[in-house]
């Protein structure tokens, strides 16, 4: 049962990194693949109106946390805070520029508001990014179960942490770059014209950093959690995601080459989830570790919710999964198809 | 941890407050839009196809600022009452997650396509669209308020050795009186808001003279549904949510109607300033034996007065809960007079030509806003001390890790955010209801030119 509700949370997690992660990536490269306003709304028109259903898998996976682990979320989200925080005014200021930058033709208000996306873009990136890196180094949990992070101690990733060291601003790295190179590669695929040059040229390059750093990220990685590898050798599931790894990373290369977008897109997602799907399952069943003492870590088994909420849950949610999917799809059909360089006008979509 | 206590209690009332300024319109004015829709389908009239298009462009910009400002609420589960997670976890992480499983990915799939698809996705399917993000609004009111029902009135739980909740039985849980009461009474005032707001803007295009046919459009159908809305907000959904309040919470109606000594043949005080210290009220007008009548049905019933309850189980602010409990019954009393007044003149044919009662309909739209905060101050200040009633205490609820400093930071960014926010949305909104619903636009181009 806890296993069965620790993957739905992964592959939530995975949904919103793999969607949103498209809209965050395109958003920021906006005025690197848009260089007239037709362009850069032709972007915003790429990301189409689907993307408030990406960011709901945040949020279906804030609940479901809630639902199945209620320690594990009351702990680091209080232990978080001011990082949450400026997490959320970023998606604020994202959702509002996207929505209302379309309503005024006005060159300076289109442009006041481009950057906002622009900016909470890149810092939405590099804020999950960062989140992403402290789960996988861990929190300073005390004996009590509970810590409380501040943004940076003395960037050792030993003891006591803050948020940003040098091994979280690595990886936020990584996943800022990557999520540049998941939203160049949809962009090739989802417009034609000078954007879509762009993006194709834009996307070859980026993924070819991605390679270089992943190395990187494996290797720091090896020397701030190295149980995180032991605990991948004896896990199928980590298998099954380093296959996903290899599989996305050759189909993104190949894709690009050929140019078949969509197969490069697969591959991106492919790319991205496995990277995840190894993680979590390498981690498995620590879902905070403590850098203070790894006794104090806390565990899915030890911090999962009792009584009967989570068999109950279990008929529900595979039923409300299906309906999420049946709208995505009916709404989806109508928007498929490649997006041309936008005249001005006030439909974004 | 007093600060803390403190601020986290402002920081949630401040963005719960402000968030909810957003879902009472649109909760209220999307079925008048999936109204609008269906009997565009059913004539293929132009006036209800524009109508449409006008209400859903005003729906689109609220629905952002909802979204946007509902994030911060669920966030502060976790981040400022990470006790209060941490005790009934367990119980209500199945509402709020099932109000995104079942509410937010309804709504975030179809909003878009509402706003902005009606030419791409033809009549018949864009109307699905109003229609799903009718059900799924309403969908997540109803988690939602399954999720406060359960802390006004706790059922379907039981304790555990550690002393946290379990959930005992969903279905007690989620068909709790308090919530089908609370619910109905709550969407029947969202649909004030968004009746009094239509009939607002028609009756500034009936003063301005233009725009006649939506004007007249407009005002039909908004003090049409405001007075049943009216109606149904007072009675039976109040009448019934008061007499649950007097069930379950004694001590929350003595301190909303400032009865402080336990009696029979209580009476109902209309006006007057309670008197913490003397334990009275000043200068009250009240009706005699009306309060017995209301709560138990029987002029001589006895109702308990605060004195029967310990003080440490009064809620911490009488005075404020007096007030938007008054502001609250009194607003929704005057709502039903001038929506009668309103109905008579229209059904004598006078309505667009009764300036003074046009000047009324158009400025009385803040009003319903007024009203259902101050019915939310009631519900939350009167549960108090409590987070959970009688179970477990507002003060044992907020996350001992952060310190208030942090919280106050936080604050201050959302007060300036909200500020700015606000004013933009008054912007936007502003602009659409001076275009008015005739701007139509087809694809790429726009026919009525702005500015």
């Amino acid at each position: 049962m806890i296993e069965i509700w620790y993957s739905i949370l992964a592959f939530m997690l995975v949904m919103f990194i793999v969607l949103e992660g498209f809209d965050i990536g395109a958003g920021m490269l906006q005025y690197i693949v848009g260089k007239t306003e037709a362009e850069r709304r032709q972007v915003v028109s790429a990301i189409g109106p689907l993307w408030p259903w990406h960011e709901v898998w945040l949020i279906g996976f804030g609940g479901t946390l809630l639902l199945a682990f209620p320690n594990i979320l009351a702990t680091s989200f209080a232990g978080f805070y001011l990082a949450l925080f400026l997490l959320l005014w970023a998606l604020l200021l994202r959702g509002v520029s996207i929505e209302v930058s379309g309503h005024i033709a006005n060159p300076l208000w289109r442009t006041a508001w481009h950057f906002i996306f622009v900016a909470s873009n890149l810092l939405l990136a590099i804020l999950i990014g960062a989140a992403l890196g402290n789960v996988l180094r861990g929190v300073p949990l005390n004996s009590d179960g509970k810590f409380a992070l501040t943004f940076f101690t003395n960037f050792s990733p030993r003891g006591q942490v803050g948020i940003l060291d040098w091994f979280t601003v690595s990886v936020a790295t990584f996943v800022l770059i990557t999520l540049a190179a998941h939203g160049a590669t949809a962009l090739a695929m989802k417009t034609e014209g000078p954007v879509h040059h762009r993006s194709r040229q834009l996307a070859r390059t980026l993924w070819k950093l991605v390679l270089g750093l992943l190395v990187i990220i494996t290797i720091e990685s090896w020397w701030v959690r190295p149980e995180l590898f032991c605990g991948m050798l004896h896990q199928p599931f980590s298998w099954l995601g380093l296959t996903s790894v290899i599989a996305g990373i050759t189909n993104v290369f190949i894709g690009l080459q050929i140019k078949r977008e969509f197969r490069a897109v697969i591959g991106s997602a492919a790319f991205i989830a496995g990277l995840m799907i190894a993680g979590a399952a390498g981690v498995f069943p620590v879902m905070l570790y403590s850098t203070l003492a790894p006794e104090d870590s806390l565990t899915a088994y030890q911090n999962a919710a009792a009584g009967a909420g989570l068999a109950i849950a279990l008929i529900w949610w595979p039923i409300a999964l299906v309906f999420a999917v049946v709208y995505f799809l009916f709404i989806c059909r109508h928007y498929a198809g490649k997006v041309k360089p936008q005249e001005d006008n006030q439909n974004p979509y | 941890m007093e600060d803390t206590l403190f601020w986290s209690r402002l920081q949630f009332a401040f963005t719960i407050t402000f968030h909810y300024l957003f879902p009472q319109l649109t909760m209220g004015l999307v079925w008048i839009i999936v109204y609008f829709k269906w009997r565009h389908l059913r004539t293929g009239d132009e006036r209800f196809a524009s109508a449409t298009r006008f209400w859903a462009r005003i729906f689109g910009i609220n629905f952002a600022v909802g979204v946007v400002t509902g994030l911060p609420m669920e966030f502060q589960f976790g981040t400022n009452w990470a006790g209060f997670t941490k005790f009934s976890g367990n119980v209500i992480g199945q509402t709020l997650a099932m109000e995104s499983m079942f509410a937010f990915f309804l709504e975030s799939a179809m909003i878009g396509a509402m706003v902005w698809g009606e030419k791409k996705l033809g009549p018949s399917k864009h109307f699905l669209t109003v229609l799903g993000v009718a059900l799924g609004s309403w969908a997540s009111g109803y988690f939602i308020l399954v999720t406060n029902a359960f802390m006004q009135h706790p059922v379907g739980y039981s304790t555990a050795a550690d002393g946290s909740l379990r959930l005992e039985s969903l279905a007690a849980f989620l068909l709790n009186p308090w919530a089908l009461v609370m619910f109905l009474h709550n969407q029947c005032a969202a649909v004030v808001t968004g009746s009094f707001v239509v009939t607002a803007v028609g009756a500034l295009y009936a003063l301005q003279g233009k725009h006649a046919e939506q004007a007249s459009l407009f005002l039909k159908t908004g003090t049409l549904v405001g007075l049943c809305s009216c109606v149904l907000v007072a009675f039976p959904t109040g009448d019934r949510q008061a007499k649950m309040v007097a069930h379950h919470q004694p001590v929350t109606l003595a301190a909303m109607e400032g009865h402080f000594t336990t009696g029979a043949n209580v009476g109902l005080n209309f006006i007057g300033q309670p008197n913490i210290r003397e334990k009275r009220i000043d200068n009250p007008i009240y009706m005699p034996g009306a309060l017995s009548m209301l709560a138990f049905g029987h002029m001589n019933s006895s109702v308990q007065g605060l004195d029967d309850f310990p003080e440490d189980q009064w809620p911490t602010n009488i005075d404020l809960l007096y007030y938007a409990y008054h502001v609250m019954a009194g607003l929704g009393t005057l709502f039903i007079l001038l929506m009668v007044i309103a109905n008579l003149q229209r059904w004598r044919g006078r309505l667009e030509t009764s300036r003074g009662l046009l000047w009324a309909l158009m400025l009385a739209f803040p009003f319903p806003y007024i009203a259902t905060t101050a019915g939310w101050m009631t519900a939350e200040l009167g549960r108090q001390p409590w987070l959970i009633f009688g179970l477990f205490r507002t003060s044992q609820g907020v996350s001992d890790v952060v310190n208030g400093g942090n919280v106050l930071f936080t604050l201050i960014g959302f007060t300036g955010l909200y500020f700015v926010l606000g004013v933009l949305f008054l912007f936007l909104i502003g602009r659409e209801i001076a275009h008015g619903p005739q701007a139509i636009y087809t694809i790429g181009k726009l026919e009525v030119s702005h500015d």
